[in-house]
């Protein structure tokens, strides 16, 4: 079952965050503008997904048309691939943004997207490490 | 890789849905495979030519790029 308690606990956790931070920034204790947008964010996410699960368990329908999708091989393997050119995608955009910038001589940028690159092959390796042991 | 997906499933009069439902994937899933644009996993692969009660290698046919 893929729409369990945890899961509608965390729901209900964004539901409870969302309505807390609109609560926050209409009282004025936050700066209401930007909490309160992400806190309607929040709520709207929580939601959604609460309705989503209760349709997951009084649809039978719907419960097997999810539970097929994610259990689809082919759909994993695509989402795999999609993460993976995400990743790729990602690195070209910050190198291009990092030469562009060391044009520019924007220096503080350059800084955060070389450090970004970095961080992105660390997690790569540490990855690519941990899975090699695991496989 | 080629195979007999559709070859097989047309035998039996079995619609892609259905198919789909018997092997628990999605319809999408059928329709790629038998388009050869996806290579089922070895599970899949084994789960599919058991229901046609055929050998994995009869179903799908390897072969070197």
């Amino acid at each position: 079952m893929y729409y369990n308690n945890k899961r509608l606990a965390l729901s209900i956790f964004w539901i409870i965050l969302g309505a807390v931070l609109i609560w926050l920034g209409i009282a004025g204790e936050i700066d209401g503008t930007y909490f309160s947008g992400m806190g309607g964010a929040f709520t709207a996410v929580g939601v959604l997904q609460t309705i989503r699960i209760l349709k997951y368990r009084n649809d039978e329908g719907y419960k097997e048309r999810i539970d097929t999708e994610l259990n689809d091989e082919r759909n994993n393997f695509l989402a795999m691939k999609s993460w993976s050119y995400t990743g790729k995608i990602v690195v070209l955009i910050e190198g291009v943004g990092m030469l562009t910038a060391y044009l520019l001589r924007q220096e503080t940028v350059v800084q955060v997207l070389s450090y970004s690159v970095c961080l992105l092959a660390l997690v790569y390796w540490i990855s690519y490490m941990i899975l090699s042991k695991k496989y | 890789m080629k195979n007999r997906i559709e070859e097989l499933r047309g035998k039996r009069g079995i619609r892609q849905e259905e198919f789909a439902k018997r092997m628990g994937v999605s319809r999408q899933t059928i329709s790629s495979l038998e388009n050869g644009k996806y290579n089922p996993s070895i599970t899949l692969a084994h789960n599919i030519s058991s229901f046609f009660g055929l050998k994995i290698e009869e179903v799908f046919i390897f072969e070197e790029e």
